[in-house]
């Protein structure tokens, strides 16, 4: 039996999954939406990895788990390594890429920067307080203009004179997206408009003061849009790398790091057909009131988190 | 008359300065003081309902803070000077409070000329006219005392909480001392606090590497030193093993600094040539410090809207480029997740220490 590692990166739109070799090869991959349900989603997922996966050749001996539903899926997956989503990014970026300067990354509801040198990353940013200019803008602009999310990049690369949108905020973004459409622009500018909008508002809000040197990786969802990559290089006047697995990358990078650390644990795909579900409880021991999240498997509390001092501990 | 009944005093909590405060209210100025409750998340809500939308998240706490604090007993507040939009703040929150129909004497230190001594003569007779300025010195100074100790055991806790083998010795002793501190109530219970905490912190056997992560913080006055307020971020990164320094800090910020930053205006006039805001001076000087010492990462916290902090920042990419040192920028408001900062943390974490083995 050879050794195979589980990478799993739950997002606040998509679940990511792959299993790869020693080698860093992709033996199973997939993608699917998370739509509010991560539990639902991660269940899901499972079993479509395991309808790829030769269970008679390879054996899963540990689990990574990433993204903003890391600890929750943890838990259920019994992970042994639980990353934060941006060291995930480092990792799996560095690994295919050794020579990569700069990673940008845009999801669903989050955005950063990762600056590279000599492989390592050496600084980074985040979006905070503001979800401008991520995934979630571009679906929910599909939507307004009646097209579906993936077909942004071909309508956008169709124009020729992309409308200028005030890319500042959202919501500013949005009423002038409105108001272009209403005085008449053709569809095709308004979409080059908000794939250039989403390019600039990064630029200057989460690239802000960091040095952008090529060779440039882009990836997350939006990376599969081509307006949105096509918008990057005439503003960094530079190449933009995609990969095509760009959209793994969080799910390979802790699957790598799974790989790495030092906790083997056989990963069992049972777990799809097991029954979880979680509950919110209130701590009652302070005027904080910590708001504790337990989770079980059956009837049984595997875990529980949330509380800001030992009085909310979960006792056995 | 008000005066002659014994005031309740009460400043709303910031950071565990309070021990200090209540020291020199009842043993200098032998009035009572109320120590507000600990700030929670109800405190939050309370000066979130109250509070304009855009002001900056230390008046919503501090106004909180203040309810709660009448709400316990207190009728006469304090509320401290400022030299950014703070200066405003106390006129404002006495406003809020007036109009939600509380009671109570509001001592507004933005009315008074703090650079005179003259007006300390003057406040100390608002707030106890029995009370003799020159006899009172002697406890005020046992209470600034206490403040230094405090800053100085602080410090020290959170450079080598991270290295505690035992894991719960270290802040069983920090816990003790700041009990310690705020049942003080001569100057003995003071200096036997201090010698016993530092006794302690010092018996305990650090498993410290040769070279551990250094992180500097420095931010905004209340965020960066209220741990509340900042969501505990030095202990979060001093359980990851990390020594933490902060020299923002009321002994160095007023103490020992005071009126005298002019020495580090002057060290970074090649950053920036004007004074930019309270803090923003210290700040700037101490993150190049941090940098030129070597430390592996700055952590820059503020709260949101709060243009001082704002204006450091092009400054801190500055030194970030030349010194190649990364900063994480940090801005906190209610709405700032726990979950949130531990994601940043943790990346910023892993970072610096893959950073460490390369370089």
């Amino acid at each position: 039996m050879e050794h195979a590692y589980l990478g799993v990166d739950v997002g606040s739109i998509s679940t990511k999954g792959v299993i790869i070799d020693k080698e860093n090869n992709i033996l199973a991959s997939q993608y699917i939406w998370t739509q509010g349900d991560p539990i639902g989603a991660v269940k899901e997922l499972v079993g479509l990895l395991e309808a790829q996966f030769d269970r008679e050749r390879y054996k899963v001996v540990a689990t990574g788990t990433t993204g903003s539903a890391r600890k929750l899926v943890g838990t259920i997956l019994g992970a042994t390594m639980v990353k934060n989503e941006i060291t995930a990014h480092a990792v799996g970026t560095t690994t295919f890429y050794p020579d990569v300067r700069t990673i940008l990354e845009i999801g669903g509801q989050d955005s950063k920067i990762i600056l590279v040198e000599n492989g390592v990353a050496v600084d980074y940013a985040m979006n905070t307080l503001c979800a401008a200019g991520t995934g979630a803008f571009l679906s929910s602009q599909a939507k307004r203009l009646g097209i579906e999310v993936e077909e942004i990049g071909d309508y956008a690369l169709r124009s020729t004179h992309p409308t200028q949108i005030a890319a500042r905020c959202t919501v500013f973004a949005e009423s002038d997206l409105v108001h272009k459409i209403q005085m008449g622009h053709p569809r095709e500018d308004i979409i080059a408009g908000v794939c250039n909008a989403v390019a600039s508002n990064y630029l200057n809000n989460v690239g802000k003061g960091k040095k952008i040197v090529s060779p440039v990786v882009f990836q997350g969802g939006v990376s599969k849009n081509k307006g949105v990559v096509a918008a990057f290089e005439r503003a960094l006047g530079c190449k933009v790398i995609v990969d095509p697995n760009g959209h793994l990358m969080g799910a390979l990078g802790v699957a790598i790091l799974a790989k790495k650390g030092s906790k083997r644990q056989e990963f069992d795909f049972a777990v799809e057909n097991m029954e979880f579900h979680t509950r919110e409880a209130s701590c009652g021991k302070c005027s904080n009131h910590c708001e504790i999240i337990c989770v079980y498997r059956g009837d049984e509390l595997i875990d529980a988190w949330g509380n800001r001092c030992e009085r909310g501990e979960r006792t056995r | 008359m008000a005066e002659a009944k014994r005031r309740s005093i009460s400043f709303p909590r910031y950071a565990e300065y309070g021990c200090a405060l209540k020291y020199i209210m009842e043993q200098a100025l032998d009035v009572k003081y109320v120590m507000p409750p600990a700030l929670t998340k109800h405190t939050m809500e309370l000066g979130t309902k109250y509070s304009p939308d855009y002001v900056c998240t230390p008046f919503k706490t501090v106004l909180g803070s203040m309810i709660e604090a009448l709400e316990a007993g207190a009728d006469t507040l304090i509320m401290t000077h400022g030299l950014c939009r703070l200066g405003y703040y106390g006129e404002l929150l006495e406003q809020i409070l007036r109009d939600l129909g509380y009671q109570f004497d509001f001592i507004n230190l933005s009315d008074y000329d703090m650079d005179k001594k003259k007006e300390y003569i003057k406040i100390i007779r608002r707030i106890n006219p029995k009370v003799n300025p020159a006899r009172c010195l002697a406890q005020f100074m046992e209470g600034l005392r206490m403040v230094e100790y405090l800053d100085e055991i602080t410090g020290e806790y959170y450079k080598g909480c991270g290295f505690d083998p035992t894991g719960t010795e270290y802040k069983r002793a920090y816990q003790d001392f700041l009990t310690a501190m705020y049942t003080a109530h001569c100057r003995s219970d003071v200096e036997t606090g201090y010698r016993a905490a530092k006794g302690r912190l010092q018996s305990i056997p650090l498993d410290k590497p040769a070279q551990p992560l250094r992180v500097g913080v420095v931010g905004e006055f209340y965020t960066a030193m209220d741990a509340f307020s900042n969501l505990e971020l030095e202990q979060k990164l001093a359980d990851m093993r990390v020594e933490v320094h902060r020299w923002m800090t009321m002994t160095n910020q007023f103490l020992h600094y005071g009126n005298g930053q002019k020495n580090l205006r002057i060290k970074i006039q090649d950053l920036c040539q004007y004074d930019m805001g309270p803090t923003a001076t210290a700040n700037i000087w101490y993150a190049r410090q941090c940098a030129e010492r070597g430390f592996d990462g700055l952590i820059h916290i503020k709260s949101a809207g709060c243009t001082p902090e704002i204006d450091v920042m092009p400054v801190l990419q500055n030194i970030s480029a030349d010194y190649k040192i990364p900063v994480l920028y940090l801005t906190y408001d209610v709405q700032t997740s726990d979950v949130g900062l531990q994601t940043r943390l943790e990346a910023f974490y892993d970072m610096i220490a893959m950073r460490k083995k390369v370089f």
